[in-house]
């Protein structure tokens, strides 16, 4: 126990870089952030504001009742939702294909380098892309539908906000499994072999040793890859912002598009857009704190608990001597 | 931790005890073809853009802009440099600002992130789980707005055209942070830094020489995804820097698009595979380690 | 040893990025002109008479820097030395930070800073105009040197803050005309003549009338009138007689919710090929390779040298369409893009900067000599590769020849000339950038059949309330 303690300052001094770094480049602009919510501060180059006392709310009010803003929220976690799965599952299979010490996939290095390419280019590109390949009236996915015959004319899919929605999905998904997967892939390699050795010295066949080894060995990387990919998820903004501002008919605008759409298009209510932002924070914090506890590693949960009952058990012996 | 890594241990031990069908040879095969023929789809997915870009930067304008994908390399690429170098654009300029900002920043971020972690991880401290909620919560705050904050901080105390407001933040990486205590909770043996305590090492240098090593498929990892944002990163240079000689690479890509009344496609799409070749090269060479996978197991044995 | 070598090298690598850490921000500070001092946004650095300080411009291309650059390479004795900053529009990062250069002041604040025709609102009349300074405060005699240079209303008009000053002017006129294509008009009605082709759409008669005739003629030979609605929208937009915002308030004006059936009218009739602006399609059109021939696109001067003759698929008279365009009076005057050049405030501050800035300001705008901006501009001899376009003032176009082969030889500054005293300045609002697009949107989900039109008009009622400081009724 007293060892442990002498090492203790080191969590501190680690930790303080850290901290420091946020207190000098994110402190200030968070507090802004939650001040102006609460005030009439609008318009560019405009830096004087008040707080509104009457109707402190105001702002929260205005966002939480705004068709635009449900309706992005709703955009926000089906795209979210609707992109997510698909990664994921894809993501975990190449994990169990590539890290199959059994059925050696030749070229794997090479398919785990370009699988992650789409996320080396920049959003904007991907967006500009995507809107060549469905342009209208003249495209490649129309030229293609036409020859095929499955369009009789020249559609113009992106009027459509259900197609628009499953581009961005699409768009997604590409752009992330990559990314998901060498995560996880990153995560199995930190499994020591011999586990793996022993596995197959036993008997254990392919599932068996992916669902009973691999699995819960990469499962606080798996809680990593859903956490973040939650909050990313809650927070896309780039490919929606850049493939159709939103549109059609609000049909793509997801909750981060919205804020910006309120701070730097046209009026600069960013009184409105730090509400909203506080609005998406204690959502996203709400679903993360639910998705820690259901996958909270119960042994480890078991393992604190004794130990701090043993350190009060341990305190209370030393205070009654 | 690696009493957990014994406990899967006997489980995988427990269900050993059947055997393995003999027929797996040919269902073997059967799920190689299978995978073969995913991974060779996803991969033309994986570079389609990648050669549309590259041939794009061949064509002229004109031919971009009568038809925007094309499969067929032209013949301008001459002509697109002679567009891009004489548009303010500079490629050696801008790739070495670049290169400058990203590295420093990644090498920031990665170190400091697993310190951080690290000391979450090792160490027993009253704060420690605090510290963890506080480094998710700043995980979780919406970007857009707290820019807004941030870019009135730097303008207001006059520190524009200085990297180090690039570079300095990039050492609260919450995210790198919680991947890095996600990795190393199954994966650090402890036994390693404890050992090494009663060899006399200090604390620094148990982290440095022994932890960081282990910990290098994380951090080649997180290496690659810190480098490629950062050197994509358009927006905060663009409004932080306004003189032309510290500008960086997608700065000077979003200039030649910003021409109003004449747009140069075959020049931008120049811009862009100059652009992304540098990244493709630093993640090839990084890739080698999540590849080959230095796994902890070695160190260990 | 294997161990060692990758120490070393991410050794190496973290010293070689730590010195160019350490270096740059060292050197950036040595070339910055004074270390700012966080409280000194009124102090303003002044320079030894003479001796030169820094003029720092502002600007989205490098149109206005280069033109500047020349200035100075013609004025050897210039004392100031030229800081441009160039950055683009993507993503509203000009605006962005031209809004955060201004408003902090110092050394580093803009001087001279150049604004699109879609935001220049905002700094000249909205929400930063604050900023600008009155030409006049620069030592420009406004009323006269306008009249001199024959300036167009619209020019000015949107030049002009809240005050009735005059704080920006263009160099360029971008007042619109219908372009279209001769051997289109030949089939048609057996002529190519402007005169003609202008009686046929009805140009200059205000209305559409006339338009939608000459729009069912050419259907019945094959052909469509325009390529996309966006091709009308501009000259819709212009000529209605009130802008999107009244008093605070959300305004349909009657001749814009008209763009509605417009739209429709085009796309029912199949009198476009249904383009959109800027895709392959509508460059297609330029090519006369969409889906049927169609006559032209309304559009200035610009459009013609930047946008038609590069995608008229040649480089000489014979080839692609090339040749084959000439110019007449749409049916509505309206003027489409253009750039003007404004002064900050903290320009006019130092007497010698000021009378510096405005020797820039006046060269590129108002000057209507030989040696003045707009001559070389005008007779596209600004750079090795320029073409003729039209210019601000209208003295300049007068003793400048407009002629060019990619028109038949026509004089295309006969037609943009009254074309630029059409055009429209008052109906402008700062929020047109984004109120037009969501009125688009609608327009094209109503042509398009996706929704009906009460619908159409009420989402985007919804969308101005939710997002803009506009009251909606």
């Amino acid at each position: 126990m007293k060892r442990k303690s002498s090492y203790a300052k080191y969590g501190y001094i680690f930790s303080i870089p850290f901290f420091i770094a946020w207190l000098v480049f994110m402190l200030y602009p968070i507090c802004y952030t939650l001040l102006i919510g609460f005030t009439d501060l609008k318009g560019v180059g405009n830096t004087n504001f008040n707080i509104l006392w009457d109707d402190l709310f105001k702002n929260y009010k205005f966002v939480l009742s705004t068709p635009s803003f449900k309706t992005a929220l709703v955009n926000t976690v089906i795209i979210w939702l609707c992109n997510f799965v698909p990664q994921i599952i894809l993501a975990l299979l190449l994990t169990a294909w590539f890290t199959d010490k059994r059925c050696t996939i030749k070229g794997q290095g090479f398919f785990k380098v370009i699988f992650y390419m789409p996320n080396i280019i920049t959003a904007a590109t991907v967006a500009i892309l995507f809107n060549q390949f469905f342009a209208y009236p003249k495209g490649v996915v129309n030229d293609i539908m036409v020859g095929l015959g499955i369009f009789k004319d020249n559609v113009n899919m992106l009027n459509n906000g259900t197609v628009a929605r499953g581009i961005i999905v699409f768009i997604q998904t590409w752009m992330w499994y990559g990314y998901t997967s060498i995560v996880m892939i990153s995560g199995v390699l930190g499994i020591s072999p011999e586990l793996f050795e022993a596995a197959e010295v036993d008997g254990a066949n392919r599932w068996q040793t992916f669902f009973r080894i691999t699995i819960p060995c990469i499962k606080t990387v798996l809680l990593f890859t859903l956490v973040t990919s939650m909050i990313g998820g809650l927070q896309m903004f780039d490919i929606p912002k850049l493939f159709l501002d939103g549109g059609p008919d609000n049909a793509t605008i997801t909750t981060s598009v919205f804020i910006y759409n309120q701070a730097f298009a046209g009026s600069y209510f960013y009184n409105r857009a730090s509400a909203a932002s506080v609005i998406m924070f204690i959502i996203i914090s709400i679903l993360s704190i639910i998705m820690f506890y259901m996958l909270r590693d119960k042994d480890e949960v078991a393992l604190r608990k004794l130990i701090r009952q043993q350190e009060k058990a341990y305190k209370r012996k030393q205070k009654g001597l | 931790m690696a009493m957990k890594n014994d406990d899967s241990f006997n489980r995988a031990k427990g269900i050993s005890l059947k055997v393995e069908d003999r027929d797996a040879n040919k269902s073997d095969v059967a799920l190689k073809v299978v995978i073969y023929i995913i991974c060779i789809f996803l991969t033309l997915l994986s570079i389609l853009p990648f050669w549309i870009m590259f041939v794009n930067a061949t064509r002229s304008t004109t031919q971009i802009q009568g038809t925007a994908v094309s499969l067929i390399p032209s013949t301008y690429l001459m002509n697109n440099f002679k567009i891009l170098t004489s548009k303010s654009f500079n490629p050696f300029r801008g790739f070495l600002n670049s290169l400058i900002i990203s590295s420093c920043s990644t090498v920031l971020a990665v170190y400091f992130s697993s310190l951080t972690a690290y000391a979450q991880v090792v160490y027993e401290w009253k704060l420690r789980n605090a510290f963890f909620s506080f480094i998710m919560a700043v995980m979780m705050i919406p970007t857009q707005i707290s820019m807004i904050g941030f870019f009135q901080m730097v303008y207001k105390m006059g520190l524009t055209n200085n990297y180090l407001l690039l570079i300095l933040p990039s050492i609260q990486a919450p995210q790198m942070v919680f991947f890095m205590r996600q990795y190393l909770q199954p994966a650090l043996p402890l036994e390693i830094v404890q050992s090494a305590r009663i060899d006399g090492a200090k604390e620094f240098f148990i982290f440095n020489r022994i932890v960081l090593p282990i910990m290098k498929p994380a951090i080649a990892t997180q290496a690659i995804f810190s480098f490629v944002g950062s050197w994509n990163n358009l927006f905060t240079p663009m409004i932080l820097l306004s003189k032309t000689d510290l500008y960086t690479m997608p700065i000077m890509v979003s200039l030649l698009r910003g021409d109003i009344y004449r747009t140069e496609f075959g020049s931008i799409y120049l811009g862009l595979t100059l652009t992304v070749l540098p990244l493709i090269i630093v993640y090839i060479f990084l890739s080698k380690y999540i590849i080959a996978g230095v796994a902890l197991g070695s160190v260990k044995g | 040893m294997k161990k060692f070598l990758a120490c070393a090298v991410s050794v190496a690598m973290v010293a070689s990025t730590l010195v160019a850490c350490n270096n740059t921000p060292a050197s950036s500070s040595e070339t910055a002109v004074d270390p700012v001092d966080p409280a000194s946004s009124e102090e303003v650095v002044t320079p030894a008479a003479g001796e030169g300080g820094v003029i720092n411009v502002y600007a989205f291309t490098d149109e206005v820097p280069n033109m500047i650059a020349k200035y100075v390479a013609d004025h050897p004795d210039f004392p100031y030395e030229i800081n441009s900053t160039i950055t683009a529009t993507d993503g509203g990062g000009y605006q962005e930070k031209l809004d955060l250069a201004l408003t902090a002041g110092g050394a580093d604040a803009p001087d001279i800073y150049a604004a699109e025709a879609a935001f220049v609102l905002k700094y000249a009349q909205g929400d930063m105009a604050q900023y600008a300074a009155p030409y006049e405060d620069l030592g420009i005699d406004v009323a006269g040197e306008t009249a001199a240079a024959a300036i167009a209303d619209y020019t000015i008009d949107i030049g002009t803050n809240p005050d009735g000053k005059l704080v920006g002017l263009g160099y360029q006129a971008t007042g619109g005309a219908f372009i279209y294509r001769r051997s289109v008009a030949q089939a048609t009605w057996g002529t190519d003549d402007p005169a003609t082709v202008k009686e046929k759409i009805g140009g200059g008669s205000g209305s559409w009338d006339q338009f939608w005739k000459a729009a069912d003629e050419l259907k019945a030979k094959g052909y469509g009138i325009v390529s996309g609605d966006g091709d009308m929208w501009h000259a819709i937009e212009n000529s209605s007689d009130s802008g999107w915002i009244v008093d605070g308030k959300l305004n349909i004006d009657p001749k814009r919710e008209a763009f509605l059936d417009v739209s429709k009218k085009l796309m029912d009739n199949g009198y476009h090929n249904d383009t959109t602006d800027w895709g392959e399609a509508w460059f297609a059109d330029m090519k006369g390779e969409g889906a049927k021939e169609v006559l032209g696109f309304f559009g200035p001067a610009w459009l013609i040298n930047y946008t038609i003759a590069p995608n008229c698929g040649g480089a000489a008279v014979g080839e692609g369409t090339y040749g084959d365009w000439a110019v007449t009076e749409s049916p509505i005057g309206f003027f489409w893009g253009g750039t003007w050049v404004l002064a900050s405030k903290n320009a006019t501050a130092d007497p010698a900067k000021a009378a510096a800035v405005k020797d820039i300001i006046e060269w590129i705008t108002l000057d209507c000599t030989e040696t003045g901006l707009q001559y070389a501009w005008a007779n596209g001899t600004m750079s090795d590769a320029g073409t003729k376009d039209c210019v601000a003032s209208g003295t300049v176009m007068e003793i400048s020849n407009g002629e060019i082969d990619f028109l038949g030889g026509q004089n295309m500054f006969d037609v943009f000339v009254p074309a630029n005293a059409n055009a429209k300045g008052d109906n402008l609002t700062q929020y047109d950038e984004t109120i037009n697009g969501y009125w688009r949107e609608q327009v094209r989900l109503f042509a398009a059949g996706e929704k009906d039109r009460d619908a159409a008009i009420a989402d985007f009622k919804q969308q101005v309330a939710d997002n803009l400081d506009v009251i909606v009724e």
